[in-house]
């Protein structure tokens, strides 16, 4: 051991490079590249954790590794909790391969690429443009004191457009992105720009609808966003641990249909995708949910040990922090039903499309997110369009509400937010159905 | 580091007309519960600098968190201000006093890992009033910055920055309670904030169901935070009024707003945003956005101020050490009337659940309640158990219920809670 009363240490250093570019109403605001390198060094004393974060730390100096543990281990020192490890298989899984690496294009070219995306969502109606790319090429190293290390490159890139309309003091908007860590995305996108440009233009002379309890159908994008809200978080090994998740004590219940399935893959090429976790550890496929019944947890090494029932592999870190449980790729799994079948099924309802974000309260079971927009539904067909629809609703009372599971998953990228960190992710899900689904809306129709 | 500042704008000066290093060097120190137990302390020890050079009204940026890799990072700023689209440009600030003094730092705030188990002990014996609560996770951060602006102009400008901070969470049951306090003095209180989420989760647990329909809500400091933050602080940005994103873009001079209400940001007032000179070296003032009801003002940075022949309002931020200064609000401070708003019946909200979803060009909203319970004479009735509250901010602060008389530190916020008059209310 390092130092006496370690009992365990890890080094995992991010070395990072960022561009982004930022064009507002066809002005290159900003264009340009930062750079960062951090180091966040864990050690394990005699109970808890003690852990120091450095901007431009040199593990290869014998001298500044040493003073760095020494002072992980003091701040250890006031740790209470016993916090045990449990072994997990190391490993790493290549990255998939970049099909056009986006640092080979010219900060000029991709300035091109995205105004030309800007320049399509400015149909006529539209009166602001937005667009931003972004992309970071990470090099990350990790080494602990068990003897293993890995090491990787990963570039992410991505872009979202925004289009603003405006009629009569009526401002609404449109927005799409798409993110990929396996190249270059931005050849070709203009239909993107135009749809976001098209959509704001719309959704002025759609109304808000009035909120109530009614039918729902979910499209890929909002029900991927209720997988991650309402059952990923929920069963983070370390909210369970603390006690603040619904799915505690569940482990094998049935708490949904037996066509529903809900996964995690952080092995899947998607925007979430790990070749190895922030502690070294080879990550699985996750069945969160299995058949309607509760299968696992996502654990971390320290999770696992306190909890049993589940799959380590999930430890992931924004660069300068600590790893937590996290999700990676979190998906419903396809069931059987049709599009159609769906809406035929839905019969009176609202159908609910796009998703500006949502938020949980895992320990409360409640969980609210937003649509982008949506269709009423009369007699099974698509009537008027609304906006600005929410839902919300109580987990274990929404996942037996789940009445149909559609055969057309797919997935879409974002960033979720936990403990003050940010980090990939996508999510996905066919369209499913819900039943007596809670729709918030202030609207009097 | 006054070395390497002096280096990067010597070189710089030869690429560029005019350069501008932005430097932060911080510590912090973080302690985590698990439960009722104390599982990872953490010390944060960070160092950035933020580069911006401007050549013929071209303005580009880059940042690095490595002093070695400061010509790398002052090559990257070239390359971005080739790329930028060319404005009309002024100059950036010449030396000159600051405003004065503004609330930021506190000598007595020094972080280290004793501090920090301190304010979790606090915290713990504040919940313990509640036995039927039980902690589920908390956290305790003391932090300490250094921040230097300097540029080519011969402008240079320090400021020495502390937070502290707490936060507890705690369940009842199903019911959660979370409570938090922060300050940029020790003067937070943290057997309040453990006293506060524990009486939450208890408080709220049994909660009967709302029937839909039209309420009066009364929002707490927290939730009030969310919603205008979200919608009403954009919507104050010059950037997005002359870029069409402003539903306040066309109301300037009207009375778009309740006549009890005042928003202003105050740099001088005691909250996390307090500062003496904005991100780019301008002696902060105070902005009267809406008094009385009346909107007077958006907020400028120089470059916004110089592309649309405005005057800066000193209000530009940085959210670190990276990137581009920004328009933004130092201490978004909402004053004005007050009044008990605490004796007529009504929903009181202590946070809420999706905020970020909001619509801000709209100002729609519909978000989950946290806490929801009947207040009425003063004092929390009969708990509710789910209720999602949903309307038009904007329209909603045109005619107010009342502004309370407490006052309190959120983020970048310095709020009272506010009476809704009628609000949609979606029950179970």
């Amino acid at each position: 051991m390092p130092l006496p009363g370690i009992r365990y240490c890890d080094i995992r250093r991010v070395r990072a490079a960022s561009t982004h570019i930022d064009i507002d109403n066809g002005v290159v605001e900003s264009a340009g590249t930062s750079f960062s390198d951090s180091s966040v060094i864990r050690v394990l004393g005699p109970r808890g954790w003690g852990v120091v974060a450095l901007d431009h730390f040199d593990p290869a100096s014998a001298k500044d590794r040493h003073a760095v543990l020494e002072r992980g281990l003091a701040l250890a020192r006031i740790t209470e909790r016993e916090v045990d490890l449990a072994p997990a298989p190391s490993g790493i899984r290549p990255v998939p391969p970049l099909r056009e690496d986006p640092r080979t294009v010219s900060l000029e070219e991709k300035t091109g690429l995205l105004s030309a995306i800007a320049a399509a969502a400015r149909v006529e109606g539209v009166t602001s443009t937005r667009a931003q790319y972004t992309e970071r090429a990470e090099e990350v190293s990790f080494s602990d004191s068990s003897g293993h290390e890995a090491g990787y490159g990963v570039v992410r890139s991505g872009f979202s457009v925004l289009a603003v309309a405006s009629r009569n003091g009526v401002v609404q908007m449109g927005r799409e992105s798409r993110h990929t860590l396996t190249g270059l995305n931005l050849r070709h996108q203009e239909a993107l720009g135009r749809e976001a440009g098209e959509r704001a233009v719309a959704l002025l002379s759609a109304p808000v609808p009035r909120g109530g309890r009614m039918r729902a159908v979910l499209d890929p994008e909002l029900a991927g966003v209720f997988a991650h809200e309402a059952v990923g978080h929920a069963s983070e090994g370390d909210l369970v641990l603390e006690g603040s998740s619904v799915l505690q004590g569940k482990m094998g219940e049935r708490i949904g249909a037996e066509t529903l399935t809900i996964v995690d893959d952080p092995t899947l090429p998607e925007f979430g995708f790990e070749p190895v976790d922030a502690e070294g550890v080879l990550p699985a496929r996750t069945e969160i949910i299995s058949r309607g019944r509760v299968a696992a947890y996502l654990h971390t090494r320290e999770t696992l040990a306190a909890l049993g029932n589940g799959v380590p592999g999930h430890a992931r870190a924004m660069e300068g922090d600590a790893p937590i449980v996290r999700m990676s790729n979190t998906f419903i799994e396809n069931g059987d039903a049709s599009y159609d079948e769906i809406l035929e099924e839905c019969g009176e309802g609202i159908l609910l499309i796009g998703s500006r974000g949502g938020q949980v309260d895992p320990g409360r079971g409640v969980f609210q997110f937003n649509a982008e927009y949506g269709y009423r539904l009369e007699k099974g067909s698509i009537a008027g369009m609304v906006r600005d629809v929410s839902l919300s609703g109580e987990i274990l009372a929404t996942l037996h509400d789940i009445v149909l599971v559609g055969n057309n998953r797919a997935m879409h990228q974002g960033f979720c937010g936990k403990g003050g960190q940010s980090v990939p992710v996508s999510d996905g899900a066919p369209h499913i159905l819900l039943d007596r689904a809670v729709v918030g809306g202030g609207g009097a129709d | 580091m006054a070395g390497l500042i002096d280096r990067v704008i010597r070189a710089g000066e030869r690429l560029a007309d005019e350069v501008e290093v932005f430097l932060v060097e911080g510590r912090s120190v973080t302690a985590q519960l698990q439960r009722e137990k104390v599982d990872r302390a953490e010390e944060s020890r960070s160092w950035g600098m933020g580069i911006r050079v401007i050549q013929k009204g071209r303005i580009g940026v880059s940042s690095t968190g490595d002093p070695a890799a400061w010509e790398r990072c002052l090559q990257a700023a070239v390359d971005s201000a080739r790329l930028a689209t060319p404005q009309e440009w002024k100059g950036l600030p010449g030396p000159g006093p600051a405003a004065g003094e503004a609330p930021c730092c506190d000598p007595a705030i020094e972080p280290s890992p004793d501090g920090a188990r301190g304010i979790l002990s606090r915290m713990l014996e504040g919940v313990a009033g509640h036995p039927d609560a039980h902690v589920t996770s908390g956290s305790a951060t003391l932090s300490r910055a250094t921040l230097t602006l300097a540029n080519s102009h011969g402008l240079e400008r320090t400021m020495e920055r502390t937070e502290c901070g707490c936060s507890l969470e705690a369940i009842c049951g199903q019911s959660t309670g979370s409570e938090f306090d922060q300050s940029p003095f020790l003067d937070i209180d943290p057997r309040r904030v453990g006293d506060q989420a524990g009486f939450l989760a208890v408080h709220s647990s049994g909660g009967r169901e709302i029937a839909d329909g039209q309420y009066s809500v009364i929002l707490s400091p927290v939730a009030f935070a969310q919603l205008l933050g979200y919608i009403v602080v954009p919507a104050l940005s010059g950037r997005n009024v002359h870029a069409g994103r402003s539903r306040l873009a066309s109301l300037l001079s009207t009375r778009c707003m309740d006549p009890a209400l005042d928003l202003r940001d105050d740099p001088f007032a005691r909250g996390m945003g307090a500062t003496a000179w904005d991100a780019e070296g301008v002696p902060a003032r105070r902005l009267d956005f809406v008094r009385e009801g009346t909107l007077l003002a958006f907020a400028y940075d120089l470059k916004t101020a110089y592309r649309y022949g405005k005057e800066t309002t000193a209000s530009a931020v940085r959210g670190g050490f990276g990137g581009a200064p920004s328009i933004g609000i130092h201490n978004l401070v909402l004053d004005g009337k007050r009044s008990d708003i605490t004796r007529e019946r009504g929903l009181y909200v202590h946070d809420v659940v999706g905020a970020h979803t909001a619509n801000p060009m709209s100002g729609d909203f519909s978000v989950e309640c946290q806490n929801p319970v009947w207040m009425e004479d003063g004092a929390l009735r009969e708990p509710v158990r789910k209720a999602m509250i949903a309307g038009n901010l904007f329209d909603t602060l045109a005619e107010l219920g009342g502004i309370g008389k407490d006052s309190r530190i959120v983020g970048n916020a310095i709020l009272p809670s506010v009476r809704l008059k009628q609000v949609q209310v979606i029950g179970e």
